[in-house]
């Protein structure tokens, strides 16, 4: 069967099994006993081999395998979980999210067959099966349904109370009790319709007891590619399996006599909880755990909700899709503002009602642009939760004790900016296990706790989402840093001595300028800050850091809410257009000339007990400057964090909703004044000024 | 546009006749997007000095180069029949390039365009790549990719 259409679903689910698993694994960690936890990984690890039987991907298939068998021991409390089996678990996942890597270059799994793991995998379903070979019975054999020695599957299925008992009310009847499972054939479509055919052909001889899974859920496919059944039947067995068989794409039927004493009431959870894997990684999505540190308190919570079923309410879309119905709202947006403003000049059309469709047809407009908005965001939680694993690695591989807390995962942002800010993330956590925390010896002398403590925190500010990446290490050393600058020819000596706080910490930002003594693998080579700088600045927003030595340093990530569309305030500058994000502008002020002062040599105003810079826009944007200075100055005051600066402008025109064009590749920008550029209402183009860069 | 002439022969190419000041210049009508007329064109500050700014394309952002400031001639001079020529650029996107007149579309065979004669090598940024023969005429043929680059 050509699957080649599944694989973007099969890249994106196993993804999500991926990070399920890291994050159970995490919680077994510190609990080694928690059932929940250990199920949820079997079920996991059986999901995902499923996938990638179906898919074809073998050497996946194989090593999620054994992954499950040695979970099936841990169930069956066979097996003790400990530090070695964790760290196992952590390369089978890390081996599996190769695959998922390969899959996803080359549509194929590669050709590592991670032996070693595999090998390890079998050492503790060995050391099991040694000690004990009288308590692992049937278990043992249960999860090996693919050999096809024990395809008997209905022999050691975990039926609940009520099945028992139905099987034994069947048995005293009288008729002899089958037990029978069904293998459908894996490429089988509709998987459903077959048991139901196996259904009515086996009960033209028998009847039907127990179904297992339930009949709901084999309605529901919620089964991989076989089912159980038990009945009772007058007739000979084989006249029943024939007609069972009897159903096309029916693999293979096995079935022979069960006596109800056979099955025992295992964990009653199971079942239902089977059926829960799907509808928990939903409820994950709109619910995400607050923090991963209060993960594990949380998470029994939450799997007893996910008993039952949650019906599957979400949609999976392409995101081009998306920006296809994104532009089309651009281009209805630009649309509507050209009939604003001819309503709004030709007097031809100054009809009441017609001015009422006007508005009317703003308002819709808005809407449809606020509802697409919000297809296109995602909570940042699907970047920022592979953090936690990452943390725990580097814990291990620096020597220190560290302790990640994050807050604010739910914080949502375009899709577009989720998917790049990762690495930038990434980079940062990484920064402040390296070189922010310090060894357990120096946090003693400085009387810190042992355990560093490093926070991720996320949350909106107006138009912006702002990202805090923070640690209770060394902070910067800005003395340091000055040292190196001046080493590096970067700067003088006389120059560093009159540098700010704030440009000196800017130096890290530098291209190459590294200030680990020694490389390690995990930082140093000089490529870090820089990078995370222009990666965030290429999504149009910004980072900074302020730091005290000896405390501690925090890094803020500012991020738009949107690429797309935004309200502006356009202003006039000369006879130029610019549009300036009404999210930044903090008030607009009309400063008589005479209130500037000067700090500096640079012109301030004093407003409400603040000294505010201003910026003549027209000096920056090379616009010559009014004929004669005017007696008062419109300016627009914006604002990022607690930083403020006065822009001004020569007039001011109005709010708008602009759509945010780029400038394209050919014009060169780095100076960085401008984000874009806008259409507006009667085809004119304006720009758009980034009012970051001006602070 | 690129159906004024269907005839197709081997070897032929089509080239938009243009003029910069007196000389002619062809332009690869497979580059060729869209000719517009004159229109707004809004201002990018800081950009190079060559780019006269952006304009509106029904709905799309294009950059517009005049292509006699980024060759050193003198700045260009708008008229009645001055137009933008859209070139459509792999990767890079459309761009628009300010011609003084479009004359017409040629056919020229390969062995009907020359090498430059003069030598390319005096340090000097070249923009032409062929010298194409129409009957008397001369047209020198635009090597877009050295149009395009940033040149330094």
């Amino acid at each position: 069967m050509d699957v080649s259409q599944y694989l973007e679903i099969f890249i994106d689910e196993t993804s999500e099994h991926i990070q399920n698993l890291s994050d159970n694994i995490m919680i077994l960690e510190n609990e080694p006993d928690n059932k929940d936890t250990i199920n949820e990984i079997f079920r996991t690890a059986h999901s995902l081999k499923g996938m990638a039987g179906t898919m074809g991907f073998k050497r996946m298939q194989h090593l999620t395998h054994d992954m499950e068998n040695v979970f099936q021991e841990v169930r069956n409390d066979a097996i003790k979980v400990d530090s070695d089996m964790i760290d196992l678990l952590f390369q089978c996942l890390d081996a599996i999210e190769g695959y998922l890597a390969i899959i996803k270059e080359t549509s194929d799994e590669g050709t590592n067959d991670n032996e070693a793991i595999i090998q390890k995998l079998n050492a503790f379903l060995n050391s099991v099966s040694d000690e004990a070979d009288s308590s692992a019975d049937v278990k043992t054999d249960a999860p090996a349904d693919t050999d096809a020695s024990s395809q008997e599957k209905y022999l050691s299925l975990d039926l609940d109370e009520s099945d028992i008992k139905k099987l034994k009310t069947a048995a005293d009847g009288g008729q002899k009790l089958y037990g029978m499972t069904v293998y459908v054939q894996k490429d089988c479509l509709l998987k459903a319709a077959r048991a139901f055919l196996v259904f009515k052909a086996v009960e033209e001889y028998a009847q039907i007891v127990v179904y297992s899974p339930s009949s709901q859920d084999i309605e529901d496919e919620k089964f991989d590619f076989d089912f159980s059944i038990f009945f009772t039947t007058d007739n000979d067995l084989d006249t029943v399996v024939k007609a069972a068989k009897g159903v096309s794409e029916i693999e293979n039927v096995v079935a022979g006599e069960v006596a109800p004493e056979d099955y025992q009431i295992e964990d009653a959870v199971i079942e239902t909880a089977e059926i829960s894997v799907k509808s928990s990684s939903n409820e994950k999505k709109t619910a995400p755990a607050v923090s991963s540190n209060t993960n594990s308190a949380q998470s029994p919570a939450t799997k007893k909700q996910s008993g039952k079923p949650v019906s599957n309410r979400t949609v999976r879309v392409d995101i081009e899709k998306l920006d296809a119905l994104m532009n089309q709202v651009s281009e209805l947006i630009i649309a509507k503002n050209s009939l604003v403003s001819l309503s709004s000049s030709e007097a031809g059309i100054q009809n009441q009602s017609y001015q009422e469709q006007i508005e009317y047809l703003e308002r819709i407009t808005t809407s449809l642009h606020e509802s697409v908005m919000k297809v296109r965001m995602v909570p940042i939680e699907s970047v920022v939760n592979k953090f936690p694993r990452m943390i725990r690695d580097l814990s291990r591989n620096l020597g220190k004790k560290m302790e990640l807390y994050m807050s604010g995962e739910e914080t949502e942002l375009d899709r577009t900016v989720v998917d790049q800010i990762g690495d930038p993330l990434q980079h940062l956590l990484r920064n402040s296990a390296d070189h922010g925390l310090e060894s357990a010896e120096i946090r003693k002398e400085r009387g810190k706790p042992e355990t560093g403590t490093i926070n991720l925190k996320a949350f909106q500010e107006g138009n912006n989402v702002i990202i805090e990446v923070s640690d209770d290490g060394n902070g910067i050393d800005t003395e340091a840093v000055k040292s190196k600058a001046i080493e590096r020819g970067i700067v003088t000596p006389e120059q560093a001595e009159n540098l700010s706080q704030k440009e000196i910490i800017d130096f890290l930002f530098m291209p190459s300028f590294s200030m680990a003594k020694e490389i390690t693998d995990i930082s140093g080579r000089g490529v870090g800050l820089d990078v995370v700088k222009s990666n965030i600045e290429a999504l149009g927003g910004d980072v900074e850091v302020k730091s005290k030595f000896g405390e501690g340093s925090v890094f803020t990530v500012r991020l738009p809410l949107t690429l797309a569309i935004i309200q502006a305030l356009m202003v006039e500058i000369g006879d130029e257009k610019y549009a300036i994000s009404l999210g930044s502008i903090s008030n607009i002020e009309d400063i008589p000339v005479s209130d500037i002062k000067y700090v500096e040599a640079k012109e301030v105003i004093h407003l409400r007990g603040a000294v505010i810079p201003i910026i003549r826009m027209n000096q920056i944007l090379d616009i010559a400057p009014p004929a004669e200075e005017p007696e008062s100055l419109t300016v627009v005051i914006v604002a990022k964090g607690d930083k403020q600066v006065g822009l001004v402008v020569d007039d001011l025109m109005g709010q708008q909703e602009i759509v945010i064009k780029s400038l394209g590749k050919f014009i060169d920008n780095s100076s960085k004044v401008i984000s874009g550029a806008t259409i507006l209402g009667d085809g004119e183009v304006a720009l758009i000024l980034d009012v970051n860069t001006l602070m | 546009m690129a159906n004024i002439e269907s005839n197709e022969v081997a070897e032929k190419k089509q080239y938009i006749v243009v003029k910069l000041g007196s000389e002619q210049y062809g332009i690869d009508i497979s580059y060729v997007d869209n000719i517009v007329r004159m229109q707004k064109i809004t201002r990018v500050p800081k950009a190079q000095s060559y780019f006269k700014g952006i304009l509106n394309l029904r709905g799309e952002i294009v950059p517009v180069m005049s292509i006699r400031l980024k060759m050193g001639f003198s700045d260009d001079v708008f008229t009645d029949v001055s137009r933008i020529i859209i070139l459509k650029i792999e990767e890079q996107g459309k761009l628009g390039v300010i011609v003084d007149e479009v004359k017409e579309v040629v056919n020229l065979s390969s062995d009907e365009v020359d090498r430059p004669s003069h030598d390319t090598k005096d340090g000097k940024n070249t923009f032409i790549n062929g010298i194409g023969k129409n009957g008397d005429e001369l047209i020198s043929i635009f090597d877009i990719n050295a149009v395009v680059e940033e040149n330094y």
